[in-house]
């Protein structure tokens, strides 16, 4: 899809005389009530122009009525969207020059593959030649030429979701939505198709909104992102580096990615900052920041992703902190291993140790006691 | 013992055995009637009962234009009740396919309440809406939108009244099959790649809903053209459809193979008329057979 769509895209527009049509979308506290039940509560949202945003949150927390609001198919109790400058709050569905692919990509079944992505085109009354050379130039970028007068129910899945692209896409929107639409792929081709997207967006330069529940497919092709929580919130915005490796809460350091989440009391030794982890011990921490509520005695959470912790039997040196455990269980991932640690609190902790050698110079094995190691500098203060 | 007729049938004719008491049953008192009543239109008699020869001065007597008007005036009345039901049954199985769904029993319940109550109750039922001193009047009268009470009674409208309430379950039911298949996202995309609902009735729902509609026009139309009963009620004795020809023939002296000539005529002229509506259908609603 790469070259040659690029080539395609900026060939029109330069002909056309439209330069990369993008704009950003900005929620002013939109609120959404079905039968009396909170759906959004007051989301303000800034979704920057040209960028790929994901919008990431556990099943029914309305992420996709978050989308459907943008796109005009539900209507807002109150609160504003903005389109660029533009207010388009009360515009009609079909004045908005945004385009949704939907989850199970709603093809129509009584036309061809042409006649769907032609669709939009013939209802703007577009000379036939034109739409026949958009139509035949999207379908080939999109590797679907051997498909064009094909019923779409005969296509594959992977095919099916190219032609709901070029279909949103042949009409050239502001803004592209992308409610779940990977979700119906198997893994491998779920991984292509996540590639193929970013490249995409990286040669449209549209505003993409790409909703899913799925950490791993938000990371990958974010450029921006937001996490919903189960309330219809936005707990935190951010690159997918600022989300993952600074969480702003509990709720955003556990639902992506894994993590082990630790409670105590903030205290302090010689001018150093420390966790007080009942029956476990005192750990040092690193504060960049310091916070309002950050006292002496306070309660407090971090969270210690697995893969920041250095597991061994020996004793190393060079740590802040180390913590004893004994080996509860081992799951083999292929690239990493996974360790389940018991701690004398009987707590349990997670620990990743990418597998870098076919023979590792150490073998830790079941009911083992080993040594945890990480930096002050890896843990993550949590707010909430 | 004959084995043979023992023996298990083979898959392919189940079905075949299955259905047929049906085609025994359809061929014995329909087929064959049907070829009765054309050869009695056709076959010549003496008085005394013995066969002459055949002729078409039966049904020529009806080529003309005194009967070809009454079959005219049965065409615009099973159209125009077709066209009206479909108008109002669209809208009505769209609500109860998509909006009503959570009570979706209960209305198809209430439509086909009426089917519960004897025919004839219907008919009096609408006597007291349409006479002089009835609802109507009365309703209209009491709005102030006329000062006279109104001749709905022996008029068109009334025909046109009753035959649409009759006739109207018998469009919602295929309508609403056909409605309830269809994914309501496919609209959704209609409406956000820029088409308004007008265009996405035409280019989206109705091409999804022509098996269903075309099923409801002519299960409306074709008994529709027959009608004997609602006219001769609801219209007096003034006009004259298909229907009221054919009973005065049929259940007049020494008139019946005059009456099987006209049901003949009759006949074929709406089958002509149903398959060139089938093809205005098919040009009118873009899109490959489904749904």
């Amino acid at each position: 899809m790469g070259v040659c769509f690029y080539s395609l895209i900026l060939h029109n527009r330069v002909k056309c005389g439209v330069w990369l049509k993008m704009r950003s979308i900005k929620l002013e506290k939109l609120k959404k009530t079905v039968h009396g039940g909170v759906i959004i509560p007051e989301v303000s949202l800034h979704i920057p122009a040209g960028k790929f945003f994901a919008l990431l949150g556990p099943s029914g927390c309305g992420k996709t009525t978050l989308l459907r609001l943008i796109a005009g198919l539900e209507n807002a109790e109150s609160g504003k969207i903005f389109l660029g400058e533009q207010e388009i709050t009360a515009w009609p569905i079909h004045k908005r020059p945004i385009n949704i692919v939907f989850q199970n990509y709603a093809l129509f079944p009584h036309l061809d593959v042409f006649d769907n992505v032609a669709y939009s085109l013939k209802l703007k009354k577009l000379p036939s030649e034109e739409i026949k050379q958009k139509v035949t130039k999207i379908l080939e970028a999109f590797h679907l030429e051997n498909h064009i007068y094909k019923r779409t129910n005969q296509l594959s899945g992977g095919q099916q979701q190219r032609v709901a692209l070029a279909r949103a896409i042949v009409n050239e929107p502001d803004v592209l939505l992308l409610d779940e639409p990977l979700a119906a792929l198997d893994f491998k081709l779920r991984e292509r198709m996540l590639i193929e997207l970013i490249e995409l967006q990286d040669k449209l330069k549209t505003t993409f909104v790409y909703v899913t529940h799925d950490q791993f497919e938000a990371l990958t092709v974010a450029d921006q992102m937001a996490i919903m929580n189960h309330r219809g919130q936005i707990e935190q915005i951010g690159t997918p580096k600022e989300i993952y490796e600074f969480p702003s809460s509990s709720f955003v350091a556990k639902f992506v990615g894994t993590t082990n989440i630790l409670s105590g009391k903030l205290r302090e030794s010689d001018g150093q900052p420390e966790i007080d982890i009942p029956d476990l011990g005192k750990f040092k921490l690193n504060i960049p920041q310091k916070k309002e509520w950050m006292r002496e005695g306070s309660d407090m959470m971090i969270s210690l992703r697995p893969e920041k912790i250095f597991i061994s039997k020996k004793e190393v040196k060079n740590f802040s902190n180390t913590l004893k455990g004994t080996v509860q269980s081992i799951v083999y991932h292929g690239r990493s291993t996974q360790y389940n640690i018991l701690l004398k609190n009987q707590a349990r902790i997670q620990v990743f140790e990418q597998n870098e050698e076919h023979f590792p110079q150490e073998v830790i094995d079941y009911d083992n006691v080993v040594n945890l190691y990480w930096q002050k500098e890896n843990v993550v203060i949590l707010e909430k | 013992m004959n084995i043979k007729f023992l023996r298990k049938p083979p898959a392919t004719e189940i079905p075949f055995i299955i259905g047929a008491p049906a085609m025994i049953w359809q061929v014995l008192f329909f087929y064959l009637p049907l070829l009765l009543l054309a050869l009695s239109s056709v076959l010549q008699f003496s008085q005394l009962g013995s066969f002459e020869g055949f002729t078409f001065e039966k049904i020529a007597f009806f080529l003309r234009p005194l009967y070809l008007k009454v079959i005219l005036s049965s065409f615009v009345l099973a159209l125009g009740n077709a066209i009206l039901c479909l108008l109002i049954a669209y809208p009505l199985a769209y609500f109860l396919a998509c909006v009503g769904k959570r009570h979706k029993n209960l209305f198809l319940f209430l439509l086909i309440v009426p089917f519960w109550t004897n025919f004839l109750l219907h008919i009096y039922a609408w006597f007291f809406v349409l006479e002089k001193e009835g609802f109507l009047n009365n309703l209209l009268q009491g709005l102030g939108v006329i000062a006279e009470p109104l001749q709905f009674l022996n008029t068109p409208f009334a025909i046109m009244v009753m035959m649409v309430y009759y006739y109207l379950p018998f469009m919602v039911m295929p309508l609403y099959s056909s409605l309830e298949k269809i994914d309501m996202r496919l609209i959704e995309a209609s409406l956000d790649l820029g088409a308004t609902w007008g265009q996405t009735l035409r280019r989206v729902m109705l091409p999804l809903t022509k098996r269903g509609l075309k099923a409801g026009f002519f299960l409306v139309y074709i008994p529709s053209f027959g009608e004997f009963a609602i006219p001769e009620l609801m219209g007096g004795d003034k006009m004259m459809f298909v229907g009221t020809v054919v009973a005065n023939y049929i259940l007049g002296d020494e008139t019946g193979s005059l009456g099987a000539a006209f049901t003949l005529v009759a006949s074929i002229l709406l089958l002509l008329s149903a398959a060139l509506l089938y093809f205005v259908i098919e040009r009118l609603i873009p899109g490959k057979q489904h749904g």
